[in-house]
């Protein structure tokens, strides 16, 4: 247990949140909404801290089962961004159930906490129990509407399928100790062979089933519909996001995934899942299933950067996964703004957004033009690295099929935006009037979208400081 | 003045901007002023920057940048970190797109003041006007190809917004749809041919990039299929064959945003592209080639299906994609100078074409050139300009067209003579089809005595612009051909000129160039002399003595009567081709059939999600737990709960035993520490 203070961040949060859970029982529910507050002021005092400790060269260095570097604290930084403003969001979902803020409060920190640990983890062993921390969270978090039996139903197939997937990454992890004889990645001199490879498609299908990668996406349109929106967002965002490191510390640099022969593997994931989240995402009719399918195929624009696998690949992972944060994040809270004023998530919900809300009609439509990989937005700034990226080790095909995908997926993208400014809003539909909490998250998101597309030079400075990986 | 260049796009933006945010809806909205105030700015300042240019007083190309972000690159093994930067380039064909661009928006903008007053969203076109103009003009400045791809894109995005103006109907939903998406398949090629270019060479710039293919750095290999890549592009924002489908339809939006789509902005983009990136072709004979079939068949094709078509607006989109083949062609065949000549007048009187049909369906009321005929006689202003813009377009001496179109019969004959005859045939046809166009409408008897009463001629606001226009139109060819200043304003780039910046070259060093540092490539300064022909005398004098005069009669004569019963025989008698035409040369239902297989996909995809994976996956995973859990508690209840309960039995006997052994004590107590020691000492060694 060398050096666990270097994880103190993500320590401290699982305290804060087991702190949450005990005020849980005494605060009286009439003044439960400041657990919420609770939640996301620690979630920032968390990421301050991390930014604060940013110059201290003894913020990094290695422990026993993991490594804190410069990769790591970018993508903590990010989860905790992510989780500031999806507990912001939550302050406005009316259908939480107020008795229990504690406990939503504290299964987000811990998720999240699962989270840090999990970019930062160079042991199979830490990055189970990591991931197993997280889900056990989400799981719960997405079936925390009990009154509303679709949030039963997401909770459900997510658990069942989550349970197979552990399954699955547990089975390849023990084959990864039988070849290599430790479960511990850098220490582990593996040697190419059977046992090894199969151990290692096994643990990245593990690793797909959180990141939503094709054939391991299922649970992703039943889940995300069901969950209550600011758990979807989270969801669509920070564990992603956080797989998506580990995936490119483990194929890119642990074990190189050319050296593996493991490249065509991850170039047809990438592929499936582009095509498969873009073309069934044609007709979806629920907001909330359009936009789960538009983050698997997001997803496999992301694994473009893993199959390239060069530095530029890793810089194109995490400047993509920065944007997508912002220009997801702001889709969701527009949705959710829409969606609890309308009742439902029906797509019809968004007619005439235009003419009742101008501001979150213009908002959504940067996000999803963004989204789409429209320029000037800085969707377009994240596509131009990863497809550069891809051309540049001559990945030409799957560029080719990255860019048709995101021909195809303007369509859909478009019909929200088309909804929003060229239909008439329906009979007695009132203005979308949000909670100040989802204009903070609205104005956050869109802020960076516009921001980072012209002028992205403070994040790619950024990433590249932080893209050095052990 | 050329400092200034960089305002040029935004301040059209800046007036969009504040068109759109700056007032609520209002028919009499001041607005729009000031996009034409904006505009006009732009127009003046582009015309000193061109004035400079020709009197000489400016030298250009002029080329300033300012860093903008960073990439990581790796070449030939090394990495570099790259600036790129974001900046104008003003070379001589730049200055006078310029010009062009914003005179023709001016003109649209001042004529829409009167064509759209009845609009519910009078203001908003404004709007979408000027952000396109500024996107176009931001394409034409940007001495970064990738922001011009990005103006590009956001050109896509405008159109968008323009073609489906009247969202209420349904065409325009269609129509704007069918845009965006054919084009955005473009581009999806052009981004890609960028991608290359940036792998290959590190660099965005067009002046390095210029300087990469002017040394040889660029692999044929690369180079072939980086052309092809614009190409695509091109062929979709140019509608090209066969990704043409889309303009057409773009007819259903507001007339005036027709004429600025037609004549300045969106189609000239492609060609525009192409030309910057003309060097990629110089080093691709192959894609040189290809471009100038394809120019050639877009031609033909578009204007053969102008002969049948009765909507004048259409007639007009037909044309303008057949001009655009011809500009392709030109390309294609190293008619540089003729290619981009012809754009210029081009845009002049199709954007009076496209001003004075709007003028005249404004005071129609319809689309369908069978219902006009002499209008001449109550719109004689709309009538002078639009026969000037007749006259141009089919390449009578002294109008724009006639000088423009014999530089790219030129540059056709010198290449290949197999494209050149066809290509004639194709100008003949032009000069049919819009004498045509001009006689069912303008000349002959009335046919439609309602419609022809109410005619009347449009307010100052739209006549004026038409009379601007038709001034240039008259003027801009003599003007360009005058001395050789076509081949000064249009120099042909070549690859073989002396690179100044050899040293800064990225492959040679490890140092990445100072941006901006470096001068501009200058190879287009030196025009290499090549064996021009001229053509045959009996071509030169006898096109357009005879053969352009010839096919305007033939037209005037056929269907200058009421019912153009000589037109209606052939029509009929070649019904299978008029057919075709009328349908299209079936390539929408060709994109359709194409469209429908992709929904088929995508609701296949859909089905499997549905049914499949949710029905056998999820559900079959849930069954399959059930089945297990219940053989687990069969187990359970056969086995296990028997061996407890036998267990229980036997200690309850024991413990009977016992008792009846011991007299009192807690014998049951002991036996169960025992089984527990033993479980745990069975179960670590088994587990060892």
């Amino acid at each position: 247990m060398q050096n666990l203070s270097l994880l103190s961040p993500a320590l401290a949060l699982s305290g804060l949140a087991v702190l949450a859970l005990l005020a849980d029982m005494l605060v009286p529910p009439s003044r439960a909404r400041n657990l919420y507050h609770f939640g996301w002021a620690s979630a920032a005092g968390t990421l301050a801290w991390l930014v604060a400790g940013l110059a201290d060269p003894a913020s990094r260095g290695a422990g026993s089962l993991w490594v804190v570097d410069a990769y790591a604290q970018f993508f903590g930084m990010t989860i905790l961004l992510a989780l500031v403003l999806c507990l912001l969001m939550g302050l406005d979902y009316k259908a939480l159930p107020e008795r229990h803020a504690g406990t939503f409060t504290a299964l987000m920190l811990l998720a999240s906490s699962g989270l840090m640990i999990l970019v930062s983890a160079t042991d199979l062993l830490l990055i189970f129990v990591a991931l197993e921390l997280v889900s056990l969270s989400s799981f719960v978090l997405v079936g925390f509407e009990r009154g509303n039996p679709k949030s039963n139903e997401g909770a459900m197939k997510y658990f069942l399928f989550g349970a197979f997937s552990s399954a699955i990454m547990v089975y390849g992890i023990s084959l990864y100790y039988g070849a290599a004889g430790t479960t511990h990645l850098i220490r582990g001199a593996a040697a190419p062979g059977p046992m090894l490879m199969l151990g290692l498609i096994l643990i990245l299908l593990g690793f797909g089933f959180k990141a939503s990668l094709a054939p391991m996406h299922f649970w992703v349109p039943d889940a995300y519909e069901g969950a209550p929106t600011p758990v979807t967002t989270f969801l669509s965002v920070a564990p992603k996001i956080a797989t998506f490191a580990l995936l490119v510390r483990v194929f890119v640099s642990v074990l190189p995934a050319a050296q593996f022969d493991l490249q065509a593997l991850v170039v047809l994931m990438a592929l499936t899942t582009m095509t498969i989240g873009n073309f069934t995402a044609f007709f979806q009719n629920d907001a909330k299933r359009l936009l789960a399918y538009s983050s698997i195929a997001q997803a496999g624009y992301l694994l473009i950067g893993l199959a390239a696998g060069t530095g530029r690949g890793v810089e194109a992972v995490m400047m993509y996964s920065f944007v997508y944060l912002a220009m997801n994040v702001g889709a969701f809270a527009v949705v959710q703004a829409v969606g609890q004023e309308a009742g439902s998530y029906d797509l019809s919900s968004f007619d005439g957004l235009a003419q009742r809300s101008l501001g979150l009609a213009l908002a959504m439509t940067f996000c999803l033009l963004s989204l789409a990989g429209i320029p000037p937005l800085a969707g377009f700034m994240g596509k131009l690295y990863i497809f550069s990226s891809a051309v540049e080790t001559g990945h030409w095909w799957l560029a080719a099929a990255g860019l048709v995908n995101s021909v195809a997926s303007a369509y859909f993208y478009f019909r929200i935006a088309h909804r929003m400014f060229f239909r008439a809003p329906r009979e007695g539909a009132a203005p979308v009037v949000a909670g100040p909490y989802i204009y903070g998250a609205v104005a956050v998101a869109v802020v960076g979208v516009l921001l980072f597309g012209v002028h992205p030079e403070p994040l790619i400075a950024g990433v590249r400081a932080s893209a050095g990986l052990p | 003045m050329i400092e200034y260049a960089w305002l040029i796009p935004l301040i059209p933006v800046a007036a969009s901007l504040i068109i759109l945010f700056g007032a609520k809806e209002d028919p009499h909205s001041p607005l729009p002023w000031i996009g034409i105030g904006a505009i006009a700015v732009c127009l003046a300042l582009s015309a000193a920057i061109l004035w400079g240019f020709v009197s000489g007083g400016v030298a250009l190309p002029y080329e300033k940048n300012w860093d903008w972000f960073s990439l990581a690159t790796t070449i030939g093994g090394q990495s570099f970190v790259w600036t790129v930067p974001v900046g104008v380039l003003i070379d001589p064909p730049a200055a006078v797109l310029l010009f062009v661009v914003s005179l023709v928006s001016l003109m649209v903008q001042v004529y829409s003041i009167s064509y759209m007053h009845d609009d519910t969203r009078f203001k908003r076109f404004f709007a979408f006007v000027s952000f396109f103009t500024a996107a176009m003009l931001g394409l034409v400045v940007s001495s970064n190809i990738l922001v011009g791809f990005m103006c590009w894109e956001l050109m896509g995005l405008t159109s968008y917004l323009l073609i489906g103006f009247w969202f209420e109907r349904p065409g325009p939903c269609e129509a704007q749809k069918k845009a965006f998406m054919t084009t955005k398949l473009g581009d999806s090629g052009l981004y890609l041919a960028l991608l290359l270019l940036y792998a290959k060479t590190g660099t965005f710039q067009l002046t390095q990039l210029h300087q990469h293919f002017a040394l040889g750095l660029v692999a044929p290999a690369a180079a072939t299929v980086a052309a092809f890549g614009i190409l695509l592009g091109a062929m979709g924002k140019s509608a090209q064959a066969p990704l043409m489908v889309w303009l057409p339809d773009a007819m259903e939006g507001p007339t005036p945003g027709s004429a600025l789509i037609h004549a300045a902005t969106m189609v000239a983009a492609g060609i525009l592209v192409v030309s910057k990136l003309y060097f990629v072709f110089l080093a691709a004979p192959l894609a040189m080639e290809t471009a100038a079939w394809l120019g050639l068949i877009t031609a033909f094709m578009a204007a053969a299906m102008a002969l049948v078509s009765h909507d004048i607006k259409r007639v007009l989109a037909f044309s303008t994609v057949s001009q655009l083949g011809f500009m392709m062609c030109a390309l294609g065949c190293g008619g540089f100078t003729a290619g981009l000549f012809h754009l210029t007048t081009h845009a002049f009187f199709k954007a009076l074409l496209f001003l004075g049909a709007g003028s005249v369906i404004h005071a129609v009321h319809t689309n369908d050139m069978r219902q006009m005929g002499g209008l001449s006689r109550r719109m004689l202003l709309t009538f002078a300009t639009m026969t000037v813009a007749v006259l141009a377009i089919s390449g009578i001496w002294p109008f724009a067209g006639f000088y423009s179109k014999d530089m790219i019969l030129v540059a056709a004959w010198n290449h290949e003579k197999a494209i050149f005859w066809p290509l004639l045939f194709t100008a003949l046809m032009t000069a049919f089809y819009m004498t045509r166009l001009l006689t069912l409408t303008f000349l002959g008897d009335d046919r439609d005595h309602e419609r022809f009463h109410h005619a009347h001629e449009s307010p100052a606001l739209i006549t004026v612009p038409l009379l601007v226009l038709a001034f240039f139109s008259l003027t801009a060819g003599m003007a360009i051909a005058h001395d050789g200043l076509a081949a000064r304003l249009f120099p042909k780039p070549a690859l073989t000129a002396a690179a100044p910046a050899v040293a800064a070259a990225p492959a040679t060093t490890a140092t990445p160039p100072a941006v901006g540092a470096a001068p501009a490539a200058n190879t287009s300064e030196v025009q290499t002399p090549e064996a021009e022909q001229e053509l045959p005398d009996w071509l030169k004098f006898g096109i357009p003595a005879f053969f352009v005069p010839g096919a305007m009669l033939l037209a005037f004569f056929m269907y200058r009567g009421p019912k153009f019963e000589a037109a209606e025989s052939i029509r009929n008698t070649f019904a299978p081709i008029t057919t075709l035409l009328d349908r299209r040369w079936y390539l929408d239902d060709a994109f359709l059939a194409l469209v429908a297989f992709c929904d088929q996909v995508a609701a296949l995809a859909f089905w499997i999600d549905a049914n499949i994976v949710d029905r056998v996956f999820v559900d079959g995973w849930g069954l399959l737990m059930r089945i297990l859990a219940e053989i687990s508690n069969f187990f359970d209840g056969a086995f296990v709960d028997a061996t407890v309960d036998g267990v229980g039995g036997l200690s309850n006997d024991l413990g009977v035993g016992l008792r009846s052994l011991v007299a009192d004590g807690q014998v049951q107590e002991y036996m169960m520490y025992a089984a527990i020691a033993f479980s745990l000492a069975a179960t670590l060694i088994l587990t060892r």
